[in-house]
């Protein structure tokens, strides 16, 4: 067996509600290589994000829950640290940076002071150290006047500034795994472009590995190296980006990308969409969470589940009973 | 490492280069608001005669007395009749208004400082927990110490009730031991059942040392605990606890609740401010716990989280500060309430014991002179409450308005 990064093996964590439980991650295994580039896509409430912070162990509890898996990072089982133990990998080892970068940086305090934080917790710097790491940070992700920029605060950074900060904090202790959970998705298109940019490059020159988690398949093209498409907390396909994009076996992959707009598509067409809503995660269906809203749906699909199979022997997985079929180029 | 130009990013020249925090912020908006500064000037002008006062003009209330001028009007200028200059006139045992007056603001500040700091630590600090274990949930440290507290708390009845201390002490290692092996009898059932069989044997064993009846009561008791530390106590059973405490003092009428407080603690001032205290404390309590949980929903602290930081640096440095605009708001107008409710159980003669000055008692001994054509007795002390409060009050409000978040991005 190789030796990965991070290797997750059925994890499953659920969220206990007054309306039920909510399964919100149903069984993830995967691996991460050190180094690895690795895309997550999926609609909104696909548990993307939820698996993200059971890596970290940051689910709120209650109402959540990992309930059961292993979570492999060099070898040891994240799940069986104390809480001490945790704390000291979270931001030193695994950092994250999130969505909104208007919330995400603490209005009361300085920039610099923000970023210093992991330095003196992690690494034991005095704040003259730290402040000076800081500004180093700040503009190794790009902020122009750096030495200044420190003592700003917040709210006289924009967003995109905000987001550049968010990624020094993220790499202030040089980790070993950045989990991005929608870095881009609340920042214009534009800035998005110099994120994705600055991530990639940040990446090659400092060897980390990255988790990408966005429903933006236009980044996942251009920075990552496998993708997991995930659908109602399963993941439903998962390869190499170019096999994820030019053999892609699944159908909820196959709507996907057929939601993307297309440059060389005659004007007028209509956009494809995925008919339907996602199933509701506190009462999932038996069979495939994707049957209700597929095209390709066999009886077989809504009574039975069914597993990641490899296909053609390579790294390329896919739960669909009709893979083959679909490679074969059926249509629906 | 590579430095990537700044020309790259296209971040605009035009960023302030002044490095301005929230609250100073706040503080600029605040002097640039016509009602806040009003209050500002009223407040200050009442704090700084009192406390000059105070300090550096004594009085003795206690050999303050002379028949010889028994009620007399406000005069500015020695008359025939009094050669002495009264500006408030003075009051049924000839004390000049005016100066008891001013020595009674120190006591109403001080009830004040006093009654909000006690609702404000007490009231702050149950919110700031409740809140945070609420939405961030408890480390396993925390889970521990819950419930060795609880088992504390309620074996002390038991204990109280057989007369036997380390009772309490035994409920408190029945919840360490709960909390430390929680995983070892997973199956619900079986685990209510034999830490209530424990705390059977902890309360009955030790009150049949008493009597048998003793034994029979505290058994029963012991079974309720067992059951109770055996349940999977988290934050929200915390806060929810806390909580509930709070909406019991608040079921109470306040100055109800106060009048009793001091019937049971004893007149004076100083009972006073730990009952007027002691009133306010689920106001802070839920403000708090209101301003904990919107500020444990923003991104920063779960990126605080996601950098490691463990509970206490989270809850003092990101959370604190972050609620403090609130908290400032509602101690300003805390204080106008505190100065008030103190005039009121002073009115009753149930705040300061005569003859210390104390503008509620002020009232209460004059209002009867009213008819016999003493205003002056009762209009200065009462517009002395009134000019406190409503400083208060004004300021209060600017600082809500300087420090609402809406207007802060």
């Amino acid at each position: 067996m190789e030796d990965y990064l991070l290797e997750i093996k059925d994890l499953q964590t659920r969220f206990y509600t007054d309306e039920g439980i909510v399964n919100a991650v149903n069984g993830v295994s995967y691996g991460m290589e050190e180094g690895e580039i690795l895309g997550v896509v999926g609609e909104s409430g696909c548990g993307k994000s939820v698996h993200a912070l059971s890596i970290m162990r940051l689910i709120p509890d209650p109402p959540g829950k990992i309930e059961s898996g292993e979570l492999y990072f060099y070898g040891r089982d994240l799940l069986d640290l104390s809480d001490n133990e945790m704390r000291d990998l979270r931001g030193e080892q695994i950092a994250m940076v999130f969505q909104d970068p208007m919330t995400s940086l603490n209005p009361v305090y300085t920039v610099g002071d923000q970023i210093m934080e992991a330095l003196k917790i992690h690494l034991g710097m005095d704040n003259k150290q730290a402040g000076n790491r800081a500004a180093e940070l700040l503009s190794l992700v790009g902020i122009p006047d750096a030495k200044q920029r420190v003592k700003d605060y917040p709210h006289q950074f924009s967003g995109g500034m905000r987001q550049r900060a968010m990624i020094a904090m993220a790499l202030s202790c040089d980790p070993k795994l950045l989990i991005a959970d929608e870095p881009t998705t609340a920042l214009d298109v534009t800035i998005q472009a110099q994120i994705v940019d600055l991530v990639k490059r940040l990446q090659e020159n400092l060897g980390m590995a990255v988790m990408w988690i966005t429903h933006d398949l236009g980044i996942i093209a251009e920075i990552a190296h496998n993708v997991n498409v995930m659908y109602a907390g399963y993941i439903v396909e998962r390869g190499s980006v170019r096999d994820i994009f030019k053999r892609t076996r699944h159908p909820y992959t196959i709507g996907l990308l057929g939601s993307l707009p297309r440059l060389d598509e005659a004007p007028g067409t209509k956009l494809a969409s995925i008919p339907g809503l996602p199933p509701d995660l506190i009462a999932l269906p038996p069979g495939c969470p994707f049957a209700a809203r597929c095209t390709y749906a066999i009886d077989k699909c809504k009574e039975e589940m069914p597993q990641l199979e490899q296909t053609d022997g390579s790294d390329h997985i896919v739960a669909c009973w009709r893979w083959e079929e679909i490679e074969e180029g059926i249509s629906p | 490492m590579t430095e990537i130009s700044s020309d790259e990013i296209g971040v605009a020249d035009f960023a302030v280069r002044e490095h301005r925090s929230l609250w100073i912020d706040a503080w600029r908006r605040l002097i640039s608001n016509r009602t806040a500064r009003l209050g500002m000037v009223v407040v200050s002008i009442f704090v700084l005669t009192t406390v000059f006062a105070h300090f550096f003009w004594e009085y003795d209330p206690r050999t303050d007395l002379d028949y010889s001028l028994k009620l007399k009007s406000p005069n500015l200028f020695p008359t025939e009749e009094v050669a002495s200059i009264h500006p408030f006139g003075t009051d049924k045992l000839g004390r000049d208004i005016f100066r008891r007056v001013v020595h009674g603001g120190w006591n109403s500040l001080r009830v004040g400082l006093v009654a909000v700091g006690i609702s404000l630590l007490i009231g702050g600090l149950f919110g700031l927990l409740a809140g945070f274990y609420e939405s961030i949930g408890l480390s396993r440290a925390e889970k521990i110490l819950l419930r060795v507290v609880i088992g504390l708390i309620l074996g002390a009845l038991p204990a109280w009730i057989a007369g036997q201390f380390y009772q309490a002490l035994l409920f408190a290692a029945l919840g360490l031991a709960a909390a430390v092996f929680d995983k070892f009898l997973a199956g619900k059932p079986t685990r209510v059942a034999f830490f209530a069989g424990i705390g059977l044997l902890i309360g009955g064993g030790l009150g049949l040392l008493v009597a048998p009846a003793v034994g029979l009561v505290c058994g029963v008791l012991g079974i309720a605990i067992g059951a109770v530390l055996s349940l999977p106590l988290g934050g929200t059973f915390f806060s929810s606890t806390v909580m509930r405490g709070m909406d019991i003092i608040l079921a109470f009428p306040g100055y109800l609740l106060a009048i009793a407080i001091v019937a049971f603690l004893g007149p004076g001032l100083e009972k006073g401010m730990i009952a007027i205290g002691i009133v306010g404390i689920p106001v802070y309590a839920r403000i708090t716990r209101s301003s904990v949980l919107s500020v444990t929903q923003k991104e920063y602290i779960l990126a605080a989280q996601s950098t490691g930081e463990g509970h206490s640096r989270i809850l003092f440095r990101h959370i604190f500060p972050n609620i403090l605009s609130p908290l400032t708001v509602q101690s300003t107008m805390g204080l106008a309430g505190a100065i008030l409710s103190a005039a009121a159980l002073g009115f009753l003669g149930l705040g300061a014991i005569p003859p210390t000055p104390e503008w509620g008692a002020m009232l209460g001994d004059s209002y009867k002179y009213l008819a016999s054509g003493a205003w002056w007795a009762v209009v200065f002390p009462g517009v002395a409450i009134m000019l406190s409060v409503l400083g208060f009050n004004l300021l209060g409000d600017g600082l809500r308005d300087a420090l609402d978040p809406k207007i802060q991005t």
